[in-house]
């Protein structure tokens, strides 16, 4: 029931594609583990052929993973900036292999982290990280923020709505003092509203028996697919790290 | 700020996630049982409120927008611990549900966002506050001064922090990992000066609204009794605490710098090898030196890092007392 109650009725929109597609239904410590292990072998490549087959690898996963590709390019999008900044600094002083050596090697690693993060559940996601020994408080935060983060978005939505609805665009610069102070107040809104809020949930959690851990809201059960999921991503990530350090050429 | 997978230096990504962790296992240990129970959703609840808020854009101009980062924001009201543990869960949320930052960059971007901006915004804050509290009156429009610049310097020192990291990554790896000092330095700070601005009247926005409407729910952890005298206030007043929270803001800076520091002699020392004089002697031998290597050299730099602080410290409280007893004779 206290689950039920943090968790909120229903999966969140963030969580929608998760539950429909076969990656969805990997036990959360599998996806973890293996994304984990590639996304840290893939960051320390530096020959350029290796850091193309682990993009190969990383778009494979992507595909597969049958989560919609217009949703993971619009998180992709979303990282770009910074991929983007990194690569063509490195053109600027060192050409332009290594600038596309750069794009190579962190989309490789940014996109398995989207398939983890569309592809999972948050709350398994939370409770997979649990059973990893990380610290009950720092998970249980986790879980209470995500759910008031539905709570507070929805709210912030219908402060946006009901401010544009008033003929506020946004604002025009940082010399747009009128601007400036309907963004200060709706911030100190939500605030104010998440603090009154956090005190009702609070008494209802209480109710319901909570005594400061939220345990992971459901059995996970290891299945033959999350043993070859983790198994097939440690095989490529030990090749990787064997071809990369040069044990075999 | 949220730096990718792929993009820093492993040595870079190691020492951020030591220093992250030292950093969060210490405020576990000292913050994490007045969080359990009832302060826990209140936490949780501010931190989704600071995600939430995080998503509201600033427009900076030429129809270019920044959003608010928070770290200031979040140590300000409920203090400097208890941002740092609520920053962490906001980042971690970003990493795993939206992939913003990378998993392996996690320890860094902890540190910049999770650790040091809320630091250094409660850190300034609570040094320029005692200029405009006076007789237990706040000045309404110092006070926001105060946030703003506090709110300021978080993003633009969190910011410096990121160029640094960029910088020493590209340096140490040969131009294989991060960006060069050229482009990351400029880049970094010139654009975030500017973002900071726009977090500190949105930060100052948002606390006076606070302060008008709810002020029972800001904690302000940075006030401490007045009755604190003598050693008990060298170390317990809320001046210490914030240099404290400064020079950690430094002393977790020192790690890269000496990855960053060239093994060369320094001016002295070549301009005595080029006339070819050589060092005589020592009068007094110090039990203490720089080592010859990486850690001993980390070392000793923390050690003389935290003898000089606290020697400035100690400093300026006798200068502060001698002051006090000449104003009131």
């Amino acid at each position: 029931m206290i689950v039920a109650h943090v968790r909120g009725q229903g999966s969140s929109r963030l969580d929608e594609h998760a539950s429909e597609v076969w990656f969805g239904k990997l036990d959360a410590r599998a996806k973890l583990a293996g994304v984990f292990v590639f996304i840290m072998v893939t960051a320390i490549l530096t020959r350029v052929e290796l850091v193309f087959a682990s993009l190969a690898v990383a778009l494979t996963m992507t595909v597969v993973s049958m989560l919609p590709l217009a949703h993971l390019a619009r998180m992709y999008l979303a990282a770009l900036p910074f991929i983007l900044l990194a690569s063509v600094s490195v053109f600027l002083f060192a050409g332009w292999e290594r600038g596309i050596e750069m794009w190579a090697r962190t989309s490789a690693c940014v996109l398995p982290l989207l398939v983890l993060a569309a592809g999972t559940e948050s709350f398994d996601l939370f409770s997979g990280l649990r059973r990893f020994r990380v610290p009950a408080l720092i998970t249980t935060l986790l879980m209470l923020t995500q759910r008031y983060i539905q709570l507070l978005s929805e709210e912030l939505a219908r402060m946006t709505i009901a401010r544009k609805a008033r003929g506020f665009a946004g604002g025009r610069s940082l010399l747009d003092r009128y601007g400036l102070r309907i963004i200060s107040n709706t911030a100190g809104m939500v605030l104010v509203r998440s603090i009154g809020r956090g005190d009702r949930i609070y008494e209802g959690l209480k109710g319901k028996g909570f005594n400061g851990e939220l345990m992971p809201w459901k059995k996970s059960h290891t299945t033959a697919l999350d043993i070859s999921f983790v198994a097939s991503l440690l095989i490529v990530a030990s090749v990787l790290l064997t071809l990369q350090l040069g044990v075999v050429q | 700020m949220h730096i990718p997978d792929g993009l820093m230096d492993p040595t870079v990504i190691i020492i951020g996630w030591v220093e992250f962790l030292v950093v969060l296992g210490a405020v576990l240990l000292l913050a994490g049982n007045r969080i359990k129970e009832k302060n826990l959703p209140r936490v949780a609840v501010l931190s989704a409120g600071i995600f939430v808020a995080q998503m509201l854009n600033f427009p900076i101009g030429g129809g270019t927008t920044g959003h608010l980062v928070g770290g200031a924001l979040f140590a300000i009201i409920a203090g400097p611990m208890v941002a740092i543990i609520g920053m962490t869960v906001v980042l971690l949320i970003q990493a795993l549900m939206f992939g913003d930052g990378g998993l392996t960059a996690l320890g860094l971007n902890a540190l910049n966002m999770a650790v040091i901006a809320p630091l250094t915004g409660w850190g300034v804050y609570t040094l320029l506050k005692t200029m405009t509290d006076k007789g237990g009156s706040r000045n309404r429009v110092a006070s926001g001064f105060v946030v703003g610049a506090a709110a300021w310097a978080s993003v633009f020192v969190a910011a410096a922090a990121c160029a640094a990291e960029l910088a020493v990554s590209y340096a140490v790896s040969s131009g294989a990992y991060g960006i060069a000092a050229a482009v990351s330095v400029p880049a970094m700070l010139g654009m975030h000066a500017v973002i900071g601005v726009g977090e500190g009247i949105i930060t100052a926005g948002v606390l006076a609204y606070l302060w008008s409407v709810l002020p029972d729910a800001i904690t302000q952890a940075s006030q401490t009794k007045k009755e604190l005298r003598g050693l008990r206030a060298l170390v317990w007043g809320s001046t210490a605490r914030a240099v404290v929270a400064i020079i950690i803001v430094f002393a977790l800076a020192l790690p890269l710098y000496f990855l960053y520091a060239s093994a060369g002699k320094d001016g002295l020392d070549k301009t005595m090898e080029n006339a070819d004089v050589t060092e005589g002697t020592p009068t007094i031998e110090s039990p203490f030196s720089y080592g010859e290597d990486y850690f001993s050299a980390l070392f000793a730099g923390l050690l003389g890092f935290l003898a000089v602080a606290l020697a400035a410290l100690g400093i300026m409280k006798l200068v502060g007392l001698r002051a006090r007893k000449g104003a009131d004779t």
